[in-house]
């Protein structure tokens, strides 16, 4: 009875702390946007202005006119420039907007257009978004021995207790990770893309790995960019990459907190290690470990404590 | 080839010992290396394979979405194009940089979320407190629509950093209110359960059904009825209110549509009701999301194993196919090596029977004693070939190269 009433409670305070949270950033977000946002509105109101003024054109057909140039302007299609050819659903493109609907970024720049386009993301999503977490699960589990557990043993063995140990790491792979997938592509990006500065760089990527991804800087879209179909491929690898590292990091440190006892206080699911053996188990003359399981699976009634959470995504 | 010595019970037993032994401890010590091996290297093997198959899923998905788009936007191009031509040649005191030159503001103008278009005077900003805080729960959620986004350095920087806290936190809240929707589903699906267990059903019926009920109620509360009341308030068809429902919950959040996002005036509760449906839609939807990789991933297992099963035979028989090679080859060797420490022991009975000096022999090569048994013995015989009746020792040992046929020995190869 102590336990339920202690996990309301706890629920009850993460609600509460949640929304406070929120409320913390709005404050935050309005008072350094909304100045900006008054200087703009400005400018656009004189911009108009001095262009009526100048022409012949009357607001009520430049307003038409620029409410037709925005409708396209969201589906991506431009009216600055030559129509020449670029399109934004070739096959890398397409890929591109396909890989960014699997791992649920979801830029925007380019959206579907059509009711079909529209129906089959909603499928394509369905199935994709469990797939590529379950690819990116067994990926993490794959790179968990290399770059966890041997240098961490290592470390071990070399004299530390494991929990100086598993710290020392992580803050190690933490600053590796910093390094090689937000400071260095950044840098990359910023040279590659005209009008990016190097803080917009380090944005992108971190609003692209948290897959966030709200699409107000999305790289491959500027008009006239050389090889945009391998410029596109490259970038996606290297987010497929990048939230590679996020999950291992993500997993590392969900297994840190089980080793500093965080779970059990906050009473969070905990690292489930039965998901790495079954990886393991020798399939030749091994014992048959998955008919039990399923049996197991088929007779037990619906017990409420295992629904799945969402952590349990990220670390399968 | 030797042939296996069966009369001699010493050299029988002798090669039937390494026989045994040696094939026992190969086929106990190879499956398990093998299977070791054959683990790891499936482990491998199935990473990649996944890897493929979703590579292959990804191109698959961009050849449908390019032929379903691409004339759309052809479509769409021809139009706009169309509509700059007309409008410049109606107004043709406006140049074509110009025209550019005032889209280009109004579009950066449009990311940055002000709307030129209409009197500029009577918008809501996009950044009062309701606005901002439905930003700060896009960014959290990462769902990020992106129709609104900070612009200023400090504004991204904030960004950044409330993101790195909010995400966690979130995830959190999340598998708090997933174990709390978990519980109330589970006690209702218990009881319903109960029902169909008086009846005798049996047990995996009933969790498929209680599956089922799951997932249905759950699309009719989470889904459906939120799709119904997007498309009546935000003027949507049906099919756009459920694209965006799926987006949300997905978190994958494109923005080409957004709740709350045009300029119809809203309720005042109409925003805070938004935010709590995707707090407990996004922890059903991660439920869902979850029961399907789950599928996939015993669908993925049932196919390791049965890829198993075949390679395990593969493995097994190759295991054996090699153990009976090593255990041949080690026969054979250790029989050759048998026959010299035979003939060695011979000559030296021999050597000290007859007195031959043949210690010095016994240092050379097999071949070359060979040779120079069969010398000695034609010499032998050219002394004592009047002597039909030779001891059967001395015949024995005088004929070492050759089979001994009272012995049934095995000739040398």
């Amino acid at each position: 009875m102590q336990s339920v009433s202690r996990s309301w409670l706890l629920l009850s305070g993460f609600v509460l702390f949640y929304v406070i949270y929120l409320l913390f950033g709005a404050l935050v977000f309005s008072s350094i946007e909304r100045p900006v946002e008054e200087r703009l509105r400005h400018d656009m109101q004189v911009l108009t202005e001095e262009f009526l003024n100048r022409s012949c054109v009357n607001a009520a057909s430049l307003e038409l006119f620029l409410l037709k140039v925005l409708r396209a302007n969201k589906y991506g299609v431009s009216v600055i420039g030559n129509f020449s050819g670029a399109t934004n659903w070739d096959l890398p493109s397409s890929m591109f907007f396909a890989n960014t609907l699997v791992t649920t970024v979801g830029y925007g720049h380019t959206s579907p257009l059509s009711d079909a386009g529209k129906a089959f993301s909603i499928f394509y999503a369905l199935l994709g978004v469990p797939f590529t977490m379950l690819v990116l699960t067994a990926c993490v589990q794959r790179l968990m021995y290399p770059l966890v557990i041997a240098p961490v043993s290592a470390l071990q063995k070399s004299g530390l207790n494991p929990r100086p140990a598993t710290t020392i790491h992580f803050v190690l792979l933490l600053v590796l990770v910093l390094l090689a997938f937000f400071l260095a592509p950044a840098a990359v990006f910023s040279t590659l893309e005209a009008s990016w500065t190097f803080l917009d760089g380090i944005y992108f990527c971190f609003i692209s790995l948290c897959t966030i991804g709200l699409g107000d800087f999305v790289p491959a879209t500027q008009p006239g960019v050389k090889h945009r179909g391998l410029y596109q491929i490259s970038v996606m690898v290297y987010l497929f990459m990048g939230l590679m590292m996020m999950y291992l990091l993500l997993s590392f440190f969900h297994k840190m907190a089980d080793l500093h006892g965080l779970t059990t206080l906050l009473q969070l699911p905990r690292c489930d290690d039965s998901d790495l053996e079954d990886d393991r188990e020798p399939i030749v003359g091994g014992e048959p470990k998955a008919p039990p399981l399923k049996d197991k699976a088929a007779s037990k009634p619906l017990d409420p404590s295992s629904q799945a959470s969402y952590n349990s995504i990220s670390k399968g | 080839m030797a042939t296996p010595d069966l009369l001699d019970p010493k050299s029988a037993t002798h090669n039937t010992k390494p026989l045994l032994s040696f094939s026992a401890k190969s086929v106990a010590l190879s499956p398990r290396e093998e299977s070791q091996v054959v683990a790891t290297v499936m482990k491998r093997k199935t990473v990649t394979a996944i890897f493929l198959l979703v590579v292959l899923y990804l191109v698959i998905g961009a050849a449908v979405f390019r032929s379903l788009e691409q004339p759309h936007e052809s479509a769409q191009r021809f139009a706009i194009l169309s509509q700059k031509l007309k409008f410049l040649s109606k107004h043709s005191c406006v140049n074509q940089s110009q025209l550019e030159e005032i889209v280009k503001n109004v579009v950066s103008a449009m990311r940055s979320g002000v709307n030129p278009v209409g009197t500029l005077t009577n918008h809501s900003s996009l950044w009062d407190l309701s606005s901002a805080f439905f930003f700060a729960g896009t960014v959290i959620t990462t769902i990020g629509f992106g129709n609104i986004s900070p612009h200023t350095e400090g504004g991204k920087i904030f960004c950044i950093v409330y993101a790195l806290l909010g995400i966690p936190l979130f995830g959190f809240l999340l598998a708090g209110v997933g174990d709390q929707l978990g519980t109330i589903f589970g006690k209702g699906i218990a009881r319903v359960e109960k029902m169909f267990v008086q009846r005798d059903i049996s047990q995996t019926k009933i969790r498929v059904i209680s599956t089922l009920l799951f997932v249905l109620f759950g699309c009719l509360l989470f889904v459906a009825l939120p799709a119904a009341i997007f498309k009546h308030i935000e003027g949507w068809s049906a099919l756009e209110s459920l694209y965006f429902v799926v987006i949300t919950l997905t978190t994958i959040g494109f923005g080409d549509f957004v709740a709350g996002g045009s300029e119809i005036e809203y309720l005042d509760y109409y925003k805070p009701v938004v935010w709590f449906w995707i707090l407990v839609g996004l922890a059903y939807f991660a439920a869902i999301l979850s029961m399907i990789g789950d599928w996939l991933r015993v669908i993925s297992k049932r196919t390791k194993e049965e890829v198993g099963e075949i390679r395990a035979h593969a493995a097994e028989w190759k295991a054996n196919v090699s153990a009976e090679f090593k255990e041949t080859r080690r026969r054979v060797s250790v029989e050759i090596y048998d026959k010299f420490q035979r003939a060695a022991s011979i000559k030296r009975k021999l050597s000290s029977e007859l007195g031959f000096s043949s210690a010095p022999e016994l240092t050379l090569p097999r071949q070359t004693s060979l040779v120079n048994f069969n010398d000695e013995w034609e010499r032998n015989e050219k002394d004592a070939g009047q002597q039909n009746s030779t001891p059967p020792a001395r015949n024995g040992g005088l004929l070492l190269n050759g089979h001994n046929p009272e012995r049934g020995d095995i000739s040398i190869i």
